[in-house]
């Protein structure tokens, strides 16, 4: 019997007043697979993240995540997910920890300090753990978006760009994540603009573009010539 | 290429300081999304200088209203002096507590052009007047002026009032940036605080041996106030106006200096360490709120500019009080003042607190309802704190008031502050706007919507105050607690309106999402 898929989504369409930011995206997602969002800039990636994560709802379609609705239930979506979102991400005023602690705190884990812990160590965030994020440099901000999105071990890990302005190491920390989400069954979704950093978190890729999905297939599979073709 | 012998033009001369201050000024104007909304509200802000200006003179009362009319006018008239003075303690007080005072652009949108010092202090001085505390008082000193003056002297006067304004607020930008200049060399931020607390206990120690008044008596305020009132009036004008035009011009060395140097208070706080907490475990109510009200608590109080504004809001008006011996009926309108002057730190835009973290915080599993419960009792708070310390300080000047007056008020405290709360909260979540308060020149909305709105919270809260005034007059002491009863209920009522929208998914989103300007 096959298992129902992490992420569904059917016919999405989300509007922000007159503008149509996704028009008819279809995808799907299965647990513990990795599956990178392409696209260029305005294509609806970070749209789809965001509904995907219980922020923004759907305008219409259906979107499921975890087995919740996303236009009905957003409060189960947000337990099911962890989210790094696009840009920023932070409370400009709190320190690390505090975020973890809120985090925790809202998805009732028991002992998450050890796993927290060990999760700004391996971002090099350790030694920050009690500074205000305010004075962050952007990298530092984006590994600590990942740390608190793969904190509560989520069934699906949602990462929007995570390597925007991140060094090696950052990078490095951030691929493991996603392995280890996948080793443990989670859904992984990732949006980038980087091909070859996609192509090594992911086993499949989907394109977008102006709003709709244009292909589906094996990361291996989409080359640089036609990753170029699917974007014009 | 040009010769090295040729003469260079100063790259950042006031011509071009000028020009660029303009430029900014256009662009923002530009941005105005309710160009409608924007004029209206300059339109009224016009016309309740004019109805200052000209209005009081012609005002012919009886009853209850000429009794308040009366007493306001027998407190001030005399004091027109002390009242000029007044408003160059504001204008020191603003720009200094805003850290030089407002910016055109904030500090990342201006860090692409090349900005000169000059620029910024001119911006500053364009922004000076948006500011409810400013135009109550320029309001206040108009119709006083009104009030005391001939109807044959009353233009000459107006003009003098316009160009000591001019004249107050330039000195005051002047030495905003010189104190900001002092609080960002190393230990400049002590020096600051224990020069702040030694000028309130030397006006304190002169209050209370009975010198402060000669003090003020001697100043040169002084004569200008009775030089408005006769034919010295024309020197009197011109001369402030130089003053003005010289303050503007001298103001430029000190704004250059302060910018000239790292902003340490800033730096300090944005590397702050806040060691581990454990999880709260409040005796009533979630513990999730609780961690919440944590959190907010945090942003507002870690922040320079919100804990300077509400130390300077919470201290302000209650020393005036206390110093100036203000009577129950005047010391009824500062609570709301200090309410407002509290929600405009960023209750206008309560969600802002959060910034670019909004989107994570709107990922996190927690009811909306809690959110926003939580948030609306944090602004609360801040206007409930700022606010009472007035009282308080009212409270030892006068003593304990009259029942009807204390009735009076503890109802018009409370009913201004819900009131306040229920605007403000309806305008976070009608027209949210992505600001980074970083920096405590920043403000929580764009500069005409600060105007706009702090215009129409000092109104209503005024003729709030002016209601319960009216009331304490009365010989029933319960009448104000069942005045406020209305206000309560219409308050609560727009409140909980404002609380539907935001556990509407579609409107948080849109929130959320201009918060975080993505």
């Amino acid at each position: 019997m096959s298992q129902t898929p992490a992420v569904v989504v059917r016919d999405l369409h989300v509007r922000f007043g007159d503008v149509e930011a996704v028009s008819g995206v279809d995808l799907v997602a299965e647990s513990g697979r990795a599956t990178a969002l392409l696209g260029r800039n305005g294509a609806g990636k970070s749209t789809t993240m965001k509904v995907l994560a219980g922020v923004v709802p759907p305008t219409s379609g259906t979107v499921t995540v975890a087995g919740h609705d996303a236009a009905t239930d957003a409060l189960g979506v947000k337990r099911a997910v962890g989210y790094c979102p696009d840009v920023g991400g932070l409370v400009p005023r709190a320190t690390p920890w505090e975020h973890l602690q809120l985090s925790a705190r809202l998805r009732r884990m028991g002992d998450w300090e050890e796993r927290g812990r060990d999760l700004l160590e391996r971002f090099e965030l350790g030694d920050v753990a009690h500074r205000v994020v305010g004075g962050f440099s952007h990298g530092m901000s984006r590994r600590l978006s990942v740390v608190l999105a793969a904190l509560h071990e989520p069934a699906v890990l949602l990462l929007d760009e995570p390597f925007d302005g991140v060094d090696p190491l950052g990078v490095e920390a951030t691929l493991e994540v996603v392995a280890d989400a996948r080793a443990r069954g989670a859904c992984v979704l990732l949006s980038t603009h980087l091909r070859d950093l996609a192509l090594e978190a992911c086993g499949e890729a989907v394109v977008l573009r102006g709003g709709n999905r244009v292909a589906a297939m094996q990361a291996a599979d989409l080359t640089g010539e036609a990753y170029r073709a699917l974007l014009d | 290429m040009r010769s090295s012998t040729e003469p260079t033009r100063a790259p950042d001369g006031w011509g071009d300081a000028l020009r660029d201050a303009g430029h900014l000024v256009a662009f923002r104007a530009r941005t105005v999304r309710r160009r409608g909304a924007a004029a209206a509200g300059a339109g009224a802000v016009l016309l309740l200088t004019i109805l200052s200006a000209v209005g009081p003179a012609d005002v012919d009362a009886d009853g209850a209203v000429g009794d308040i009319l009366d007493t306001l006018v027998d407190a001030l008239s005399g004091n027109v002096g002390a009242a000029l003075a007044g408003t160059l303690v504001l204008s020191v007080v603003s720009a200094t507590s805003s850290g030089g005072g407002r910016e055109l652009l904030s500090r990342g949108e201006a860090s692409i052009h090349p900005l000169g010092p000059r620029t910024e202090h001119l911006g500053a001085l364009a922004l000076a007047p948006l500011n409810l505390a400013w135009l109550i008082q320029v309001w206040g000193l108009l119709a006083v002026v009104a009030l005391v003056t001939p109807a044959e002297a009353r233009l000459g006067a107006q003009a003098v009032v316009v160009a000591w304004v001019l004249a107050a607020t330039a000195l005051g930008q002047v030495v905003g940036w010189a104190v900001e200049g002092v609080r960002r060399t190393p230990h400049g931020v002590l020096v600051v605080r224990v020069a702040g607390i030694s000028l309130a206990l030397v006006a304190g120690a002169l209050h209370l041996t009975g010198r402060l008044r000669p003090v003020v008596e001697g100043l040169p305020t002084t004569w200008v106030a009775g030089a408005m009132q006769d034919d010295r009036w024309p020197v009197a004008a011109l001369g402030l106006v130089a003053l003005a035009v010289l303050a503007v011009v001298v103001g430029g060395a000190p704004a250059a200096w302060a910018l000239g140097l790292p902003p340490r208070e800033e730096l300090r706080v944005q590397s702050g360490v806040h060691e581990a907490r454990p999880l709260p475990e409040p005796r009533w109510g979630s513990g999730d709120r609780a961690l919440l009200r944590r959190l907010d608590r945090g942003s507002v109080w870690r922040s320079v500019g919100m804990r300077r504004g509400l130390i300077v809001l919470g201290m302000g008006p209650g020393l005036v009080a206390l110093l100036a011996g203000l009577e129950w009926g005047t010391v009824l309108l500062l609570p709301g003042l200090a309410a407002s002057g509290a929600a405009l730190l960023f209750g206008v835009n309560a969600w802002c607190l959060d910034g670019k973290g909004m989107v994570w915080r709107e990922t996190l599993p927690v009811s909306a309802r809690d959110v926003f419960d939580v948030r609306a009792l944090v602004v609360a708070e801040c206007m409930a704190a700022v606010s009472g310390v007035t009282v308080v300080l009212a409270l030892l000047r006068n003593g304990l008031p009259p029942l009807g007056t204390g009735v009076a008020v503890a109802s018009c405290w409370l009913v201004v502050v819900v009131q306040v709360l229920a605007i403000v909260m309806t305008w976070s979540i009608r027209s949210p706007f992505g600001v980074d308060l970083s920096s405590p020149r920043a403000t929580p909305a764009p500069h005409a919507a600060m105007a706009g709105y702090a215009g129409r919270l000092s109104l209503v809260t005024t003729l709030t105050a002016m209601l319960f005034t009216a009331l304490a007059a009365l010989p029933w002491a319960w009448a104000p607690a069942v005045a406020a009863l209305p206000f309560l209920a219409w308050s609560t009522r727009r409140l909980l309106r404002a609380r539907r929208r935001w556990i509407a998914g579609d409107e948080r989103a849109r929130v959320v999402l201009t918060v975080a300007a993505v």
